[in-house]
């Protein structure tokens, strides 16, 4: 459950961020997510609605723009979509870093954001 | 009545931040694993779910690399100073980071533990993180390499549900496996899930319970405080 602790960070950097530019009331943030994080969506919302209480950000809204994987092979120069594990349990694709064109392993070069990307404000 | 203000369009502004929410904990990484290199030496984390034998294979290690190396352990636990007390008895300095309820580690309290310890003479810091398979994957604590400590005990599946966890990892430790033919589970299968994941990865099976294993966990991870595969 460290969506807790991502969210308090967004309260804290959003309020500074509002004090700066005189904002008489934040009405959006926008964040940008990774599909390669471990951070659930919902479950950021529902801490976003808690901890914005009583704060600059009490009725803002959330919204989150989801950001693909991407690996790039420093074998075979790959770089594009991982290779998602077929036939994994899950209901839900399971990204890995094993290369779809040589096997071998990738890097993750995007899916690790976690950002503010934006704030709408009424100044 | 409670006042309030109603912007007019013309007062509403749309500003690009672009500020990452996981800075704060990377910088304070970096910063880690600079003071630590500095001094030479070489923080591994090991991660994995409670009960996956985190503690008693730090407790193996260290045991077996005392007299070689200056070794110190920071022990992550929630509530407890159970797994700071059993790593103790072998008689190295340890550190318990407690993390008062909180799912994983950060860079910022493993640097307040950096000042509870004497750092001259050390070679070696292992870091315990907490028992949990998702969250301590986005924190990095400065550490040299990502250890992912699981067991038999944890059933056929665990890789398969916890892929994310195996991807920032550079080596696997499969431990119980003295338990594997009661628990009907094949370390070959984990061993393979592992590798559909991340070719890349060191899988070493382990029974801390007889010591099978330990010395090829060590092997695999001295080049990495050897400097060779940092």
């Amino acid at each position: 459950m460290h969506e807790f602790s991502i969210v308090s960070s967004i309260v804290d950097a959003v309020q500074e961020f509002g004090e700066k530019h005189e904002a008489k009331k934040i009405l959006e943030v926008r964040l940008a997510i990774g599909k390669l994080t471990h951070l659930q969506l919902e479950q950021l919302k529902f801490c976003y609605t808690a901890i914005t209480k009583a704060t600059a950000l009490e009725g803002s809204t959330l919204e989150i723009e989801e950001v693909d994987a991407e690996a790039a092979c420093p074998l075979c120069s790959y770089r594009g979509a991982p290779k998602f594990w077929e036939g994994a349990l899950n209901f839900m694709p399971v990204p890995t870093l094993q290369c779809p064109m040589c096997g071998n392993a990738t890097d993750a070069i995007k899916g690790n954001e976690c950002a503010i990307k934006s704030v709408k404000y009424a100044g | 009545m409670i006042e309030h203000v109603e912007a007019a369009p013309d007062e509403i502004y749309d500003i690009e931040l672009e500020k990452s929410l996981l800075d704060a904990n990377a910088k304070l990484a970096k910063e880690n694993r600079a003071i630590l290199d500095e001094l030479g030496i070489t923080a591994l984390d090991f991660m994995g779910a409670i009960g996956s034998g985190k503690t008693t294979l730090i407790g193996k290690l260290v045991g077996k690399l005392k007299d070689r190396c200056g070794i110190a352990v920071f022990n992550g636990d929630a509530t407890t100073t159970n797994d700071a007390d059993l790593i103790a008895r072998e008689g190295t300095q340890v550190v318990q980071i407690a993390t008062v309820n909180g799912c994983h580690l950060d860079a910022n309290l493993v640097q307040k533990a950096f000042r509870k310890i004497d750092l001259k003479n050390l070679d070696l810091i292992f870091i315990e993180n907490i028992g949990n398979l998702i969250c301590p994957a986005e924190f990095p604590l400065g550490s040299k390499s990502r250890i992912v400590v699981v067991s038999v005990t944890e059933g056929p599946y665990m890789v398969k549900k916890h892929g994310h966890m195996f991807l920032g990892a550079d080596v696997v430790v499969i431990n119980k496996i003295d338990l594997a033919a009661a628990m009907e589970v094949s370390v070959e299968d984990l061993t393979r899930d592992v590798h559909t994941l991340k070719p890349s990865i060191k899988v070493i099976p382990t029974s801390c319970k007889n010591g099978s294993g330990l010395d090829e966990v060590i092997a695999a991870l001295s080049p990495i405080w050897n400097g060779s595969d940092a």
